[in-house]
């Protein structure tokens, strides 16, 4: 986690980790909750390996399905984490994908009241990462910056 | 978002740079004149321009000129093109994590 890039959620899911690891595994329940109601998710590929394709396509009226999210997976721990990048697409070829390139690290770790659900989506642009919770931004800008420069231009 | 992707591509191109990234943190404190800029950085003003104009063309600053002086105003918002991007990355997953909840802890779902 580079908090200059990154962006991490963190959610108490109260549900057990094998039913979890089974709605992001078993694509007739991934399509259930990966995109919006009352848009509707097909899993075209879910290759759960490293390497392995991740593909699935969109609808907004349940009839033409478009390119939703073409991606290849790079760890897969059974159980524990899967993780994702868009940055190269399912046929290993380097993308440029819309809206944003993304490495993305799904993480599950049992809880008392169910799952402890993680995730940290890596970008590749530290203006924008650095700048996320600077909503008030003048003087938040303005430090931000001057940390992103003293950083990357080696002097201060 | 999506409608404005080209005015992004730019932004990011504006701030990828340490000058022009030194010229918004410092018009953050307020307006000030191209000469007073130009004195801040170890550089030629013909150079300086440069990066002003990038800065002025992708929309992050604007200059005015009066008399002799040109004094250089930050958009603040065009650099909210920025935070609308990443809430737009932020409220996805979220959303999506809500989503996986509530189908998890469906009843229907858990006899299975």
């Amino acid at each position: 986690m580079n908090p200059d890039l990154d962006l991490a959620l963190e959610r108490i899911i109260h549900a057990p980790r094998a039913t979890v690891w089974r709605a992001w595994t078993d694509p007739s329940r991934l399509e259930q909750w990966w995109v919006p109601a009352p848009s509707r998710c097909r899993v075209d590929r879910l290759d759960l390996r490293p390497g392995g394709a991740f593909v699935t396509r969109l609808s907004d009226d349940g009839a033409e399905f478009v390119p939703h999210l073409d991606a290849c997976f790079l760890a897969v721990d059974e159980l524990e984490r899967i993780v994702f990048t868009n940055a190269i697409d399912s046929t290993w070829r380097p993308a440029s994908p819309a809206p944003v390139a993304m490495t993305a690290t799904i993480t599950l770790n049992d809880h008392p009241d169910g799952t402890d659900y993680r995730i940290v989506v890596r970008h590749g642009d530290p203006e924008a990462r650095a700048h996320h919770e600077k909503l008030g931004f003048a003087d938040g800008w303005g430090t931000v910056t001057a940390q992103l420069a003293a950083r990357t231009e080696g002097r201060q | 978002m999506a409608q404005y992707p080209a005015q992004l591509d730019g932004v990011f191109v504006a701030l990828a740079d340490p000058t022009r990234r030194a010229v918004v943190r410092r018009l953050g404190h307020g307006p000030t004149s191209v000469g007073d800029l130009a004195r801040e950085f170890p550089m030629t003003l013909p150079s300086f321009m440069k990066h002003v104009r990038t800065l002025e063309s992708n929309g992050l600053i604007r200059t005015v000129k009066s008399g002799r002086v040109r004094t250089c105003v930050l958009n603040r918002e065009r650099l909210t093109l920025v935070d609308d991007w990443l809430a737009e990355q932020r409220r996805i997953w979220n959303e999506r994590t809500d989503r996986l909840e509530q189908f998890v802890t469906d009843p229907e779902e858990n006899r299975q």
